[in-house]
């Protein structure tokens, strides 16, 4: 049974819409104070979250945001940032940063990586107001050979005073030994003005192979991908919007006239829905 | 400390992914099992469609129409799985439903074209109450829809006049997906609420002012989802990311006040 209730949690916790984590987690406290331990007990659940999310963190000190993803972890509940040449402990339940130190990761792709994070950095301050990133060295099981480079990107917008919160987040993997280049970009838009609104999206990028696999290259790639995929979702909203919700309901019966509920008795379906512009 | 924790269930049920509030709603009801039959009550989810024996004709379910495990057909006014000593609306209550669930089903093929709907009617001590359900779904393809109307409404009596009080919420499930789009959904739920007094002569009376209520109600509800479906989702995402790039969007924008300066001078 308290598995059950763990798992339950999890999947609040997973659920959680972009922003409100504190919010969910205030409603979990309330519907488990018999249970005050149980919170605690889900911590894989909450570094899931961060990580997936590619959760933002500011760096005391410096001020600066960083990201966290299993790409640039270290164990232990650290993470490191090649741009500021960090490393830092990460609190996953209260989302706190602390413990920053130097840091500089060594990689047989360190000059490779330093011209990704320049072409990627002008790109999304080219297209994201508020865009956290970074590019890292995925871990592999032996310390000396990496085989991909990540590329992650979140831009997040909260407005809970106008009762929305919106994220959008990529992740890119190249694998500059084959010169190949895939990926996965979500969007997550919560509103909850009087009700609960969300679009959710998974879109995964294809494996593509890259002529010369240069920084520009790569992150010229990028731009195309992202750019084709949002001119995709626009059309999906569209498509939605003229076929499914048109198709669901009516704005106003074919008659273009509400209903006369007072002759409602007198409504014949065949004639007055069809061809009902004789009455 | 229970109202309190309800209130809690709700705010989560508000923030978690609607596609998931089923099963949301069961976690939680294993959590705080006092919570459970206020939560049922009180958390709507698209509505489940059985078939009328009697009939043959399709009704949807919920809690109003509900006796232990059993669901009253507005068409035959039958309980299935049959039940005996079942809770009844009065005669004069039951006719209203009747003639209400004949109009609705009107209404529901005027604006809906398909679909199934249902008018549950029970008695109060200084009026009457009900619910009007309508439901649509489109049939599955790459792209697919589900429409769940539940109008909960009061009406009091008064002098020459009843006061209405109109719940209504709207379920809206949208999904679309292609292989360069991949997967897109949009779902959600909304709630508003109305109240008015309008003119009672009859029984009749009744059929019309709450038919012209469900029916302003949904004209509403229909453009705000409109407004937060295709409109406001869809800004939110340009929020987050710029198709234009921002350097050129930025120009365009100090130009623009540039002109607006200009004109002010």
């Amino acid at each position: 049974m308290p598995s059950d209730n763990a798992a339950a949690v999890s999947a609040f916790i997973e659920g959680a819409p972009p922003g409100e984590l504190a919010e969910v987690i205030a409603d979990i406290q309330k519907l488990t104070v018999n249970e005050p331990k149980l919170l605690a007990s889900v911590t894989p659940a909450f570094q899931k979250y961060n990580e997936d999310q590619l959760w933002t963190v500011k760096l005391p000190g410096s001020g600066q945001n960083v990201l966290i993803s299993p790409y640039n972890a270290l164990g232990d509940g650290k993470y490191y940032d090649i741009e500021t040449q960090k490393s830092f402990a990460f609190d996953h339940q209260i989302q706190k940063a602390s413990d920053v130190q130097p840091y500089t990761h060594d990689s047989e792709y360190s000059d490779l990586i330093s011209s990704l994070l320049k072409s990627f950095s002008t790109h999304a301050t080219e297209h994201y107001p508020s865009a956290t990133y970074t590019v890292c060295p995925t871990p592999t099981s032996s310390p000396t050979t990496t085989t991909t480079i990540a590329l992650l990107l979140v831009s997040n917008k909260y407005s809970p005073a106008n009762f929305w919160n919106g994220r959008y987040r990529s992740t890119y993997l190249f694998a500059p030994a084959s010169s190949t280049l895939s990926g996965t970009i979500h969007v997550d838009v919560h509103y909850y003005e009087d009700g609960n609104v969300r679009l959710t999206t998974t879109k995964k990028v294809p494996e593509m192979k890259l002529e010369a696999g240069s920084a520009a290259e790569v992150v010229r790639r990028i731009a195309g991908v992202e750019r084709a995929y949002q001119e995709e979702l626009n059309r999906g909203f569209g498509r939605l919007s003229e076929g499914e919700f048109k198709g669901l309901r009516r704005q106003l019966p074919v008659t273009r006239q509400k209903v006369e509920w007072e002759k409602i008795g007198g409504y014949r379906l065949g004639q007055d829905i069809g061809g009902g512009r004789s009455r | 400390m229970s109202s309190d924790q309800f209130d809690s269930a709700l705010d989560l049920l508000r923030r978690l992914p609607p596609h998931s509030t089923a099963a949301n709603l069961n976690r939680i009801c294993a959590l705080a099992p006092d919570l459970t039959e206020e939560l049922l009550s009180s958390v709507d989810q698209p509505l489940q469609t059985r078939q009328c024996k009697k009939t043959k004709r399709d009704y949807l379910l919920c809690d109003y129409n509900r006796d232990g495990d059993s669901y009253r057909s507005p068409w035959s006014n039958e309980f299935y799985p049959e039940l005996e000593d079942a809770e009844m609306p009065s005669e004069r209550v039951r006719k209203m439903e009747v003639r209400m669930g004949e109009a609705v089903d009107i209404y529901r093929e005027l604006y809906y074209e398909g679909g199934v709907s249902s008018v549950y009617f029970w008695d109060l001590d200084d009026g009457f109450a009900g619910v009007v359900l309508l439901k649509k779904t489109t049939p599955k393809s790459s792209s697919e829809g589900g429409w769940d109307s539940i109008h909960v409404f009061e009406a009091i009596d008064r002098a020459r006049n009843a006061h209405y009080k109109l719940t209504s919420t709207v379920i809206l499930r949208l999904s679309t997906g292609n292989e360069a789009l991949g997967d897109m959904d949009l779902s959600g739920n909304m709630t508003r609420q109305v109240e008015q007094d309008m003119p009672v002569q009859d029984d009749g009376s009744h059929i019309v002012n709450v038919g012209k209520l469900v029916e302003d109600m949904e004209l509403k509800m229909r453009n705000l989802l409109q407004e937060v479906y295709f409109g406001k989702a869809k800004d939110i995402v340009g929020d987050l990311r710029s198709l234009q790039p921002l350097t050129e969007a930025n120009r365009d924008k100090a130009t623009h006040q540039e002109m607006i300066n200009s004109m002010k001078r």
